[in-house]
């Protein structure tokens, strides 16, 4: 099927998916050798194999080269694997750039209840990730990083990221639960223990 | 020059857990952050909210005196030098 959407794919907000990649880094894409060599025929089953074998994330490197995350998520475009193997791709405890490309994934196709939905329970993520800057060198970022920049930027991996509705409009309209993250917990704790230990100062100084 | 970037190996290790007390304490700095920034951003949304209910209470007049006040009043309407704005 070389470069061709396949026939069975639905239509992503409005559009055929592999255009979620601008025209430019699509055409590199297809130029590039990982293409060519390691991304024919491949399937949602194959391409796992690949995910798990990512030396890292990123956009484009060096002499304006798409990296192997690039490829690999024009690939899923592609494909469009199902829902439920897509959630096995962002849920799987074992394999984190496998995570990554998955995550990358429904931030570029999926709705912005589902976005949250999914991705927020990877910000617990604290693994290290790879990410191949434009100069082509390596650099160490976090999951929990990438999951946030996913979230709250327009523009990741040299991707322009579809529009994705603010969490506290979701929240308002009733779609999404107010999100409490397990450190929200210590904080209050804190809080609380320094209101009581202040006002334990107040006492001794009136004692005083 | 290009085939010697896509051949340089990754020169920097990813592996996890090596010692897993700092790493749990640096996420816990970078999601005590994102709360702070989270709630920060709430509470600016909040602000605004407010600060549009009440100024819908307020008269024109109330409200030109407080943007004289902050110096935001817009220049170039016409009660300042007796001209027309120039575009429309």
């Amino acid at each position: 099927m070389a470069n061709r959407t396949s026939n069975d794919v639905k239509n992503i907000h409005g559009t055929n998916p592999q255009f979620l990649l601008e025209k430019i880094i699509r055409t590199r894409i297809y130029d590039s050798l990982y293409w060519k060599e390691s991304c024919f025929a491949l399937t949602a089953e194959t391409l796992i194999d690949k995910a798990v074998a990512l030396p890292c994330i990123g956009g484009q490197y060096g002499n304006q080269k798409p990296t192997e995350f690039l490829c690999l998520a024009l690939k899923m475009l592609q494909l469009q694997p199902e829902k439920d193997i897509l959630r096995l791709y962002i849920q799987n405890e074992d394999y984190k750039y496998l995570r990554a490309l998955g995550a990358f994934y429904l931030r570029l196709t999926g709705s912005s209840v589902e976005i949250y939905q999914y991705l927020e329970p990877l910000l617990l993520d604290y693994r290290k990730l790879r990410r191949r800057n434009i100069s082509g060198e390596f650099e160490l970022t976090y999951m929990d990083e990438f999951v946030d920049e996913l979230l709250r930027s327009d523009r990741v991996c040299d991707t322009i990221l579809p529009r994705i509705t603010k969490r506290h409009i979701l929240e308002e309209s009733g779609e999404l639960e107010p999100r409490v993250s397990p450190l929200e917990e210590d904080l209050e704790e804190e809080e609380i223990l320094d209101g009581q230990s202040s006002s334990g100062d107040d006492n001794v100084k009136e004692e005083n | 020059a290009a085939a010697e970037v896509t051949t340089a190996a990754p020169d920097v290790d990813d592996t996890d857990n090596v010692n897993e007390e700092e790493e749990y304490a640096a996420w816990k700095l970078r999601e005590l952050h994102r709360i702070k920034r989270d709630r920060s951003e709430a509470e600016e949304r909040e602000a605004a909210k407010d600060d549009i209910e009440r100024r819908r209470t307020m008269t024109d007049a109330e409200i030109m005196a407080e943007k004289a006040k902050d110096g935001t009043l817009s220049k170039g309407s016409r009660d300042h030098n007796g001209e027309k704005p120039k575009h429309r």
